[in-house]
Parts: structure tokens; sequence; C-alpha cells
């Protein structure tokens, strides 16, 4: 959602002002220009951290103080931090069997949507003839899928490789289908008119002009992977237990510092995810930033 | 390519299109015919609707057509893109933005190479700095004003030897005097590179600039009203605006624009 705005506005912009965008940016280099450097500048001074951090330490307070006024709704800060510290190694084994199962899951998951998104984007008719099934499939709650994935394959990691890929798969795979397809008209009449086989018009022009939607896809998805492999522990915690059994059991004991750290802990990889996700955006994904792209 | 060919360049005949459901057809080119010699350059004007952008398109293969013929070098238009023949520059440089200016300008190369054999394929390095882009080689188009962006364009559609160029409002998003600029150093380039040339254009010094012919349409449906002859001695330099020749010549153009836009109204 919030990618293809972006993308609407990219395009906006280089339409419109497509002169003004491309003089400003023919002045700059690729990496190091002076406007990067400026905009590095930017993003080290006061004005631009402070008031998200300002936000976080009100946030901190207003929960320290909630949970002493309230001592059986939630912990305090220190009470996590110090469960956190004091139980190290359990709360690590179980971040790697949910890093595990997200890494697993998601990697199938995007690898699968992506294909079949090219499939569905070359042959019309497979959109048609599986695209409703695919609906289907995805309007099911995965929390009622879960329970009965794991009749069917136990309680070992399988069903939770299964809930995360299949979380994963529908964001990928109608985000690149969309990027598959909008690619710029005028581009592909030239390819046209060399008699570009569908191939070489897939290698040379969708495959990296899909990418920005890719993007916007991962950047869905991740987060839902961790949602998916925390909900397939819920129901089927099995002899390897994860960040998302951990917390279910602690809660069933009322042990709310393990709770909220098990929880805090499933944010972090979020948080790391997304960050590692934009990171290598910025790399692939050089040339569609800045109103670059010759349209 | 062989110029002494009887049916070198492009040969419209007839050539009907409408578009619409059925019922509800408009009828955007109505019996067009037109012939573009080799290595001469026509342009082709009129007001929005004339269907100048649709015969393009036709002889560009992007348009089926609905009656008559379009053949390239005694071809048709299927064969003649299979052979790599036709070199498209559409109204936005429609270049890969991950790509450098050299690999954009590669890309005719690479694509369909089959048809590769026995042409006269340009060095994409060479061509770029006769275009004046020696030092943008490496450089991504969106580090590229709008005017080089077009260039490399055209580049792109003249390395691959092709018989024939279309181009559609290459100039239109460009300044005055970027377009200026552009339009001598294209003229420059096709002096030494006489390919036929159909180039669409809302501008009519620029139609008088640059062709030999110039083709009027008019519009509802798209026809062609007249075509007017442009006498002035190649090669031609920024000059050429202030002679009287080229203020006659535009009078006539702009008067034929006039009755044909008086046509729609009345």
């Amino acid at each position: 959602m919030r990618k293809s705005q972006k993308t609407n506005l990219d395009r906006s912009t280089s339409d419109t002002s497509a002169l003004a965008v491309q003089n400003a940016s023919s002045a700059t280099g690729r990496r190091f220009s002076p406007l990067a450097t400026a905009k590095l500048k930017q993003n080290l001074s006061w004005s631009t951290w402070a008031p998200a951090v300002i936000t976080f330490v009100i946030a901190a307070a207003l929960w320290q103080v909630t949970a002493i006024a309230n001592p059986y709704v939630i912990p305090t800060i220190d009470q996590v931090w110090l469960s956190l510290i004091n139980d190290a190694d359990t709360y690590w084994k179980n971040m790697l069997v949910t890093g595990l199962e997200v890494l697993v899951g998601a990697s199938s998951g995007i690898i699968a949507g992506f294909i079949l998104a090219i499939i569905m984007a070359e042959f019309q008719i497979m959109e048609r003839a599986i695209m409703p099934l695919v609906v289907v499939v995805m309007v099911t709650p995965i929390v009622a899928i879960a329970p009965a994935l794991v009749v069917a394959f136990g309680f070992g990691m399988t069903p939770k490789f299964i809930v995360t890929a299949l979380v994963v798969f529908f964001p990928m795979l109608v985000n690149s289908l969309a990027g598959l397809r909008d690619v710029d008209d005028r581009t592909l009449d030239v390819m046209k008119t060399l008699h570009a086989s569908r191939w070489e018009i897939f290698r040379d022009l969708r495959f990296t002009g899909s990418m920005p939607y890719v993007f916007a896809g991962l950047r869905i998805a991740l987060p839902l992977a961790i949602v998916g492999a925390a909900v397939a522990e819920f129901v089927a915690a099995g002899q390897q237990a994860g960040l998302g059994s951990l917390v279910t059991i602690a809660a069933a004991q009322a042990n709310l510092p393990v709770t909220w750290a098990s929880i805090a802990l499933l944010c972090l990889m979020g948080v790391i995810l997304i960050s590692m996700l934009a990171l290598v955006r910025k790399r692939v994904l050089w040339w569609s930033d800045g109103a670059a792209v010759g349209r | 390519m062989d110029t002494a060919q009887p049916h070198a360049g492009v040969h419209i005949e007839n050539v009907s299109k409408s578009f619409g459901p059925d019922g509800a057809r408009t009828l955007v080119l109505n019996h067009v015919s037109l012939s573009i010699k080799m290595g001469e350059f026509v342009s082709v004007i009129g007001p929005s609707g004339c269907g100048k952008s649709t015969l393009l398109k036709a002889v560009a293969g992007l348009l089926p057509v609905d009656s008559g013929t379009v053949m390239v070098d005694g071809m048709t238009v299927a064969a003649a893109t299979k052979n790599k023949m036709i070199g498209l520059v559409p109204q936005s440089p429609a270049l890969l933005p991950w790509r450098t200016v050299l690999d954009n300008v590669r890309l005719p190369m690479t694509v369909n190479p089959k048809a590769n054999a026995n042409r006269n394929l340009r060095d994409p390095q060479e061509i770029l700095e006769s275009f004046g882009l020696g030092a943008a080689l490496d450089k991504y188009p969106g580090q590229l004003s709008g005017g080089m962006q077009q260039r490399v364009a055209i580049a792109r559609a003249f390395v691959f030897d092709p018989s024939v160029l279309l181009m559609d409002e290459p100039f239109s998003a460009l300044d005055e005097m970027n377009r200026d600029q552009q339009r001598l150093g294209l003229l420059d380039f096709w002096q030494s590179n006489r390919k036929a040339v159909m180039f669409v254009t809302h501008s009519v010094p620029e139609a008088i600039m640059l062709s030999d012919r110039i083709v009027v349409m008019g519009a509802h449906p798209g026809h062609i009203a007249e075509i007017i002859d442009v006498p002035l001695p190649r090669p031609r330099t920024i000059d050429v605006y202030a002679t009287d020749e080229f203020r006659d010549l535009e009078g006539h153009v702009r008067s034929t624009l006039r009755e044909v836009m008086g046509q729609k109204s009345a």
C-alpha cells in the first residue's frame, strides 16, 4: 500500500517536472555525491532523529508508570530487561528456532510467489486458472489453517514452514505480478519494433523493471513472515519451542516478564528484517529512487 | 542496404484504421497513402487527433491496420521488424534506468540477434561519441539531462543500422533552446547516415528545418491534406531560420494547417 503510493508519486514527479528533476539529478553522482552527503548530514542532524527518540522515551515512561500502577497487567521495563539478561540462553535458542522458520518459510514463499507471478504475467490463461484458487486460500484465516496443518504434518518444523510460506506468498505474488505488468509502454514499443522475443523482453525489461514492486511486496511480506511463524508456534509448540510458543506458555503461567521479553524479541526480529531489506533495496534499487526513471 | 532497390523506403497505401467497439467505431485514418524514399526525411504534422501517431505506430508494426498495406523496403512490416529494419525513437527517451548509457545503446544488438547478420552494425561507443556523449558512456540515464537522454534514444535507434527511422515527437519534452540544439545534432548525424525518416511533430519550424517533405494531416477522420516540398539546400544550419524561403514555407505550412483546422470546425 505504502509503496504503491510512493511509486505513483515518483511517476507523477518524473512526468510533470521531468526536466527539472533530471537536471537536478544530473548534477549528482550515483554514490558519494554532494547530495548524498548532504542527505547523510541531514539524517545525523538533531531535528531528524530527535522527534522519534522523544516519542519512544515518552512511550517508555508511560509504560513504566502504567506497569508500576498495575503490576498484574504489564511488567516494568526493568523486569523484562532482567529476564532477558538472566535467561539469555533460552531466549537465544528460541529466537534461532523462530528465525529458522522465518528464513525457510519466507524464502520459499518469496520464490514461489515470484515464480508464479512470472508464469501468470506471461500466460494470462494461467492467471485466470490459478488466481481464484489462490484468493480462496488467502482469504481463509491462517490461524484456522495452522491447526489443520499440525494434524497433517505433526509438531515438527514442517507446518511452521508452510504457514510462514503461505502468509508471505500472497503479497509477493500480487506485487510481483503488478510489477511485471507495469513496464514502460514506450520502452516496450522499442523492444517490439526490434522483434524482441518474450524471453528477451522479460530478461531486459520486465525482470529488473518489476523490482520496485517486488521490494514493496517484501516490505509487507517479511513482517508477515514473523506473524506466520509465531502463529504456527501458538498452535503447535512442539519439542523445538520458538518465541511464539514461549509467549503462549509464559502467558498461560501469567509470567509477564517472559511473555513480554519474547514479544520484544519478535519485534526486534521484525526490525532487523526490515532494516536489512532497506539496505538491500538501496543497493538494488538505486535507479528507482529520486525519479531517475527514464519515463 | 541497397539504395537502388525500387521498393526501398516506406510505402503506405490506402491505409485505414478505426478504433472502438463495433457499432461505435471512430475512423482514425481514412485511406492514407504516402511513400518515403530511401534517404528521405519526411515530417508529419497536423492537429491533435489527425492520426499522425497512429500512422507511425502502423509503420512500426505496433498497430495492425484495418485495410491497406504498409511496406518497408518491399517487405511487410512484420517481416521488416523481424529483420530489425525499423528504428523507433519514442516521445520519451524510454531508456532502461538501470543500464548505463553505453549498455542502453547496446540493447538493440543483443535483442533479436538473429537479425544481426549481414548488416553494418555500428560501434555503440563511436556513435555515442559522435552524438557528443563520449563523456557520458558510463553514466546512467537518471544522471543526464532530458536532451542528452533523447540523444541516447536516437543513438539507440541508429546503432543497428535500420533502413527506416520513425520518430514520434522526440523533442517535444525539451525546452526551445535545447530543442534547436537537438534538431541540428540530428540533422548533422542524418546527413552522413541517410535513412528514410518519418518524423512526427507539432512544430512547424522543426518540420521545415529537418524535412525534405512535410505531410500536413487533417483530422476527423485522419487524412493527408497536403504534401509540401521543402527545397531548402542541405546541409542546413541555424541560419536557415532567417531566410526568406524559410519564412515563405512557414507561411505556407501554417495556412494549410489553418485550413485543415477550419474544416474541422466548419
